[in-house]
C-alpha cells in the first residue's frame, strides 16, 4: 500500500530528471570524456584516449595561470564593487519617496541589457581614439594625449570587473531591497531606545540579516565573473592580455579546434566554479545572530 | 478516482515529453542538414555580409536553374565556428559556406568540405583558386580577390613637398616623418596592430616588402627578418609615432577608416580600397588619395600575398549538387562583375578583372594589376593546417610588443618558438 502511495511523486518528477539527465547531466558526461581524449578535429587520425594528459599540460602551462589570474582579479573586482554598491542602492531604494517606483525600475536597465550591448557601450566610452571618457578629459584639459585605457592588462581587467558589476548591481540591489524590507522595523526600534547609533544597527543588525539573501547575490554574481566572455570580447577582442579562463577554454575549442585541451579547461572551470560555490553555502547560509 | 486520474495524467505528460526529447536526440539521419530533398531544389548559403547577392540576382539563379537560394548573413568570424561546431556532429550549417583563405589548411585537413572539379584551362584564368587547394584537391571557389595594395593621401604627401610616390619603404618613412613634423598629419601611416588576424597579415606584408621571405623551406621562422619587420614597426609605433598608439586596440576596418577620413596619410590595405577611396559616400578624400605598389625595399620591388575568399560545398550538405552549381555560377565572370557593381568584391577570374578595367569601372586599375604580378604565397608548401594557432601567437606578439611588454627580440623568439612546436 504504501509503495503506491508514493508512485505519484516519482512519476511527476521524472519529466524533470528526464529533462535534467538530457540536457544537464548528459553534455557534462560525454565533456568529460572528450577531456580524456587527444581530439582535435583538424587531425582525426590522431585521436586517442590519453587518460587525464590534457588536465596535466592545461596545469603545467603558463597561459593557463595567467588566465587564472585575470579570472581571479575580475571575480574579485566584481564581487566587491556588485556586494557594496548593491547594498548602498539598496538602502537608497528603501527609503520612501514618491520617485521610489521609478528609481527601481531605471536601476533594473543594466540587468535587462544583454552582455554584448553591455560590452559595445562601454566600448564607446573607452575607445581609445574617440571614447566618450576621453573627449570629457581632453576637453576638460586633464589629459594631453587619449589615454588607452584597453591596452594595458590590469586597467583593461578593472575595466572588465567594472562593467560586469555594472551589470550585477541591480539584480544584487532588488535582491537585498526585498531583504531589507524583511526586516521586522520593532527591531529597529528596539536597537534606538537602547541607544544604537546607525552604524551600530547597520553592522549588528542590517547586516546579519542580509546575509542570506548576501549569499545568493555573491554565488550569482560570481559564477556571471568567471564565465564573463562577451564584454571582454567586445572591449579588447581575443588578445591575450585581457585572457579569462573563459576566453582560453573557447580559443582552445573553437579556434584551434582542440576539443580534448578545451573540454579539460572547461571541467577545470566547473570544478573551480564548484568549489566558490560550495564555500559560499558553508559561511554564508549559517544561522544569523543579530543581537 | 481522483488519483487515478491524477496518476493517469501524469503518466500522458511523462510519455509526452520523453517522446518529444527522443526525437529531438534522434538520429534524424533523415531531417539531418536542412531536410532539404534533392528534389526541392532549395540550399541555405551561408556567407558574410558583403558576399551577399542582391535578390535579382538569386531570382535570375532561381529562375535559370530552379534552384531556391535562402540567404544566411553571419558574421565573418562567427562562420569557422559554425562550420567547425557542426562538422563535429556531422553536420552542414548551410549547403554552400564561405572559406576564408586563411581556413584552408584546416578544412581540408579535417576534410569538411567536397573538393570541386575545376579545367586546368580555367584554374590558368582564376588565379587565386590555387589558394586554396588542399592536397591538390579545391576546397573552394574564390569569389573575392584580395590582396593588399598601398593607399595615400596624395595632398598630404604633396604639403610635405613629396610630389612622386614613394617606392620604398625608407622613402614612405622619410615622407611620413616629414608629414608628422610639419603638422599635417599626427599619425601618418595606419596600421592595424590590435590583437586580431589583422596584425599578422601586418606583419606578413612588412616582412616580406621590406625584407624578403618569412619562412625557410623547412617551415622555420627566417628570425633575421622577422625580426628586422618587428623593430621597424616597433620604431614608427613607440620611437617616431608615427602610427597611432590606439590602433593597438582598434579593429582593421576602424584603422582603414583612419584614411579615408584623412586623418592619416598613407596605409597598406585591402583591394577594394581602390574603388572606396573615390566613392564620396564612402570617402572625405576624393580625389586626393591615390593606390600605388607596395613599397619595396630597393633590391625588392614590391610585394604582397593574397587573402582572397571563396564560398564552398559542405561534405555533409544533402544538396550537394544544387550547392555546387550555385557556387559555379556566384564564382562566373558575368556575376563576379555585377557583385563588384553591388559590393565592390574584386573579381577573381582574369577575364571579368580586364572587363571591368577597360571598362573604367575600377579606376587605378593597372596598379592593381602590376601588383597582382607580385602575388607570392608567404607559406612553403601552403597554407599549414595549424595556422589559426600560429596567427594566434603573431598577433598577440606584434600587439604586445607594441605596448611595451615585449621586446621586438621577445616577440621574434616567442613566434619563432610557436612556429617550432607546431610543425
Amino acid at each position: 500500500m504504501k509503495k503506491r502511495k508514493n508512485t505519484p511523486p516519482y512519476i511527476m518528477l521524472a519529466p524533470s530528471v528526464v529533462l535534467m539527465c538530457g540536457l544537464v547531466f548528459y553534455p557534462i558526461l560525454v565533456t568529460f570524456t572528450y577531456s580524456l581524449q587527444q581530439m582535435k578535429l583538424t587531425e582525426p587520425q590522431n585521436d586517442k584516449i590519453v587518460g587525464f594528459k590534457n588536465y596535466q599540460m592545461i596545469l603545467a602551462d603558463s597561459n593557463f595561470w595567467y588566465s587564472f589570474l585575470n579570472s581571479i582579479i575580475i571575480l574579485v573586482g566584481v564581487v566587491i564593487l556588485t556586494v557594496v554598491i548593491g547594498i548602498a542602492f539598496a538602502m537608497l531604494l528603501n527609503v520612501n519617496t514618491k520617485i521610489k517606483g521609478v528609481l527601481t525600475a531605471a536601476a533594473i536597465i543594466p540587468w535587462a541589457l544583454p552582455p554584448i550591448v553591455n560590452g559595445v557601450m562601454w566600448r564607446w566610452i573607452f575607445h581609445p581614439s574617440y571614447g566618450f571618457l576621453n573627449r570629457l578629459l581632453l576637453r576638460c584639459e586633464l589629459i594631453e594625449e587619449p589615454v588607452q585605457w584597453l591596452s594595458n592588462r590590469f586597467s583593461v581587467i578593472l575595466i572588465v570587473a567594472l562593467v560586469v558589476a555594472w551589470r550585477n548591481i541591480p539584480f544584487c540591489a532588488i535582491v537585498l531591497l526585498s531583504a531589507l524590507q524583511g526586516i521586522p522595523s520593532h527591531i529597529y526600534e528596539s536597537a534606538a531606545i537602547d541607544g544604537s547609533s546607525t552604524g551600530q544597527m547597520f553592522r549588528k543588525i542590517t547586516l546579519p540579516l542580509l546575509m542570506p539573501s548576501l549569499g545568493i547575490v555573491v554565488t550569482s554574481t560570481s559564477i556571471n565573473a568567471i564565465n564573463v566572455f562577451d564584454e571582454i570580447v567586445s572591449l579588447s577582442g581575443y588578445g591575450d592580455v585581457s585572457k579569462t579562463l573563459m576566453m582560453d577554454a573557447y580559443l582552445r575549442t573553437f579556434n584551434f579546434l582542440d576539443y580534448g585541451a578545451g573540454s579539460a579547461i572547461t571541467y577545470i572551470i566547473m570544478i573551480f566554479a564548484g568549489i566558490l560555490g560550495l564555500l559560499y553555502i558553508r559561511n554564508l547560509y549559517r544561522e544569523v545572530n543579530y543581537l | 478516482m481522483k488519483k487515478s486520474r491524477v496518476r493517469i495524467l501524469s503518466i500522458v505528460c511523462c510519455v509526452f515529453l520523453v517522446s518529444v526529447m527522443l526525437t529531438a536526440c534522434g538520429n534524424g539521419k533523415k531531417e539531418e542538414g536542412f531536410g532539404k530533398k534533392e528534389e526541392q531544389k532549395e540550399i541555405v548559403v551561408m556567407v558574410p555580409p558583403w558576399a551577399e547577392p542582391s535578390s535579382e540576382l538569386l531570382k535570375e539563379f532561381t529562375e535559370k536553374t530552379g534552384i531556391k537560394v535562402i540567404i544566411n548573413i553571419v558574421g565573418w568570424d562567427d562562420i569557422r565556428n559554425k562550420v567547425s561546431i557542426a562538422a563535429a556532429g556531422e553536420t552542414a550549417p548551410a549547403d554552400v559556406i564561405e572559406v576564408d583563405w586563411s581556413w584552408v589548411g584546416e578544412f581540408g585537413a579535417a576534410d569538411w568540405f567536397e573538393p570541386i572539379e575545376m579545367p586546368e584551362e580555367e584554374i590558368e584564368g582564376m588565379p587565386t583558386v590555387k589558394s586554396f587547394m588542399y592536397n591538390d584537391q579545391i576546397v573552394a571557389l574564390p569569389y573575392a580577390n584580395d590582396f593588399r595594395l598601398a593607399y595615400y593621401n596624395t595632398e598630404h604627401f604633396e604639403q610635405a613637398g613629396v610630389t612622386e610616390a614613394p617606392k620604398t619603404w625608407d622613402e614612405v618613412y622619410e615622407a611620413c616623418k616629414k608629414i608628422k613634423d610639419q603638422g599635417i598629419s599626427n599619425y601618418p601611416i595606419a596600421m592595424t596592430l590590435s590583437a586580431t588576424e589583422a596584425s599578422t597579415t601586418s606583419l606578413f606584408w612588412m616582412t616580406l616588402s621590406k625584407y624578403g621571405d618569412i619562412f625557410n623551406d623547412d617551415f622555420t621562422l627566417k628570425k633575421e627578418n622577422v625580426l628586422g619587420a618587428l623593430e621597424f614597426v616597433n620604431k614608427m609605433v613607440n620611437d617616431d609615432k608615427l602610427i597611432d598608439p590606439a590602433s593597438e586596440n582598434m579593429k582593421d576596418v576602424e584603422v582603414y577608416g583612419k584614411l579615408t577620413a584623412g586623418a592619416t596619410s598613407f596605409m597598406i590595405g585591402p583591394t577594394y580600397y581602390i574603388g572606396l577611396i573615390n566613392n564620396p559616400d564612402e570617402s572625405q578624400i576624393v580625389g586626393k588619395a591615390s593606390a600605388m605598389l607596395v613599397p619595396g625595399n630597393g633590391d625588392i620591388k614590391t610585394a604582397t600575398f593574397a587573402l582572397p575568399e571563396g564560398i564552398g560545398v559542405s561534405k555533409y550538405s544533402e544538396n550537394k549538387e544544387a550547392a555546387k552549381e550555385f557556387v559555379n555560377w556566384y564564382t562566373s565572370p558575368e556575376i563576379q562583375i555585377k557583385m563588384y557593381k553591388e559590393k565592390g568584391n574584386i573579381p577573381t577570374r582574369t577575364k571579368a578583372l580586364q572587363q571591368l578595367i577597360e571598362s573604367g569601372d575600377i579606376v587605378g586599375g593597372e596598379v592593381l594589376i602590376e601588383q597582382s604580378e607580385y602575388i607570392a604565397s608567404p607559406f612553403p608548401g601552403g597554407i599549414p593546417q595549424w595556422y589559426s594557432e600560429m596567427s594566434n601567437t603573431i598577433y598577440n606578439s606584434v600587439n604586445q610588443m607594441v605596448q611595451g611588454a615585449m621586446t621586438p627580440e621577445q616577440a621574434c623568439e616567442n613566434i619563432e618558438k610557436k612556429v617550432a612546436e607546431l610543425k
